[in-house]
């Protein structure tokens, strides 16, 4: 059996860094909620709100889709089109990725 | 792994408003947690090359653990290892982490149905395992509003992810490249995918174009992840631009009203503005 690494071994300078990385991350979790708390329940700024979850999301994958090339654009478009002709998450998923993965096999990036 | 992730009809509890549920259910946790069982693959791979990288730069396991499980955001914590040297540069560190996560302003904000009408400390309490897949299959939910399925998910997922960085980190290399499974593209697939469960209708077209738009125009000027604000800055932007009286978010007349313009003829908003003949084209 291979020695099992000493789960005790932190440094104070280690701690300090990832309690920092905790703070601002947690700090913006919960600030972000607190804050939309404070926004009025009706009107433009409610509309702006439920807008908000679906341009997070598209900012997230469509820079990533780009960044994976032609193929990336390719299997993005395919899980989409395949998500709004199913409506399974499992199916979309597994569409796009396979495409991606033999595109990337027989063509390559 | 091939059972149905979504439930279809959740409505046979018809009242919405107020939360009918407990605030962590034992159940919910777990339907949460079944939820984002399609992500395992991709994160215990992308847990075990930070583990493998984190062995590199000098890390301990149990630093690794305490980050993975203290922060709990992935993209952060590969930047702030890549970063990592034996005198840590904890300023730089910490920023970039500010600077990566600063998407979480927006998806706190946005989860606030999820919690509606709860306590404080539900909100204090359930607000730290919110990573993006989880929060993006909660709010992609019929009955959203409940914060133990985004609990669940999100101890599913750091269980995962730290099972995977000590799995990288005692193997220390050795992991399958995630690109050759293309495992790195699970996470572009199931946003897109479940983009296509946050359509509420017509309204949601024009933020959504501008949201694309800002986040590929950042995408080629922008460093990191800055795409991400650009891409949803444009997207409330239009948003907000595009808001009319008549589209109040919470009133089932609006939605019936985009929903339904072929339906019943001319919309609503339309008629009591302009003169009749109008409303035949």
């Amino acid at each position: 059996m291979t020695q099992f690494p000493d789960l005790t071994s932190f440094s104070l300078e280690a701690v300090l860094t990832i309690l920092g990385m905790a703070a601002v991350t947690y700090g913006m979790r919960l600030g972000g909620l607190l804050m939309a708390d404070r926004l009025p329940q009706h009107g433009r700024w409610a509309h702006v709100l439920e807008r908000l979850p679906g341009a997070v999301l598209i900012s997230v994958w469509v820079p990533s889709a780009l960044s994976a090339g032609a193929i990336g654009i390719a299997g993005a478009a395919a899980t989409v089109i395949t998500m709004a002709v199913a409506r399974n998450l499992f199916a979309a998923m597994a569409v796009g990725m396979v495409l991606v993965g033999v595109g990337r096999y027989f063509i390559g990036n | 792994m091939s059972r149905p992730g979504q439930t279809e009809n959740q409505t046979e509890n018809a009242p919405e408003k107020s939360p009918q549920t407990g605030h962590f259910d034992a159940d919910t946790i777990r339907r949460g947690a079944i939820a984002c069982l399609p992500l395992l693959p991709s994160t215990i791979i992308f847990g075990a090359v930070l583990g493998v990288l984190s062995a590199q730069r000098g890390l301990s396991l149990s630093e690794l653990l305490f980050m993975s499980l203290a922060v709990f955001a992935g993209s952060a914590q590969f930047v702030s290892v890549d970063l990592w040297r034996e005198t840590i540069p904890s300023a730089t560190i910490i920023i970039a982490t500010a600077v990566i996560n600063m998407r979480y302003v927006l998806i706190g904000a946005s989860l606030r149905p999820v919690f509606r009408g709860r306590p404080l400390w539900v909100k204090v309490s359930g607000m730290h395992m919110v990573a993006d897949e989880n929060w993006a299959v909660t709010m992609t939910q019929k009955d959203l509003a409940n914060p133990g399925f985004l609990l669940g998910g999100g101890i599913f997922l750091g269980v995962v992810w730290a099972t995977g960085n000590t799995v990288g980190y005692l193997l220390g290399g050795g992991i399958p490249d995630p690109e050759v499974y293309a495992l790195d593209f699970a996470f572009t697939a199931v946003f897109a995918a479940l983009t296509i469960g946050m359509w509420k209708g017509r309204v949601d077209l024009l933020p959504w174009i501008a949201a694309a738009i800002g986040s590929i125009i950042g995408h080629f000027v922008l460093p990191g992840t800055w795409s991400i604000l650009a891409g949803a800055g444009a997207g409330v932007l239009v948003a907000a631009l595009t808001w009319r009286e008549d589209m109040d978010a919470d009133s089932l007349e609006a939605e019936c009203a985009v929903e339904g313009r072929e339906a019943y003829g001319a919309p609503e908003g339309i008629t009591d503005a302009t003169p009749v003949t109008e409303t035949g084209k």
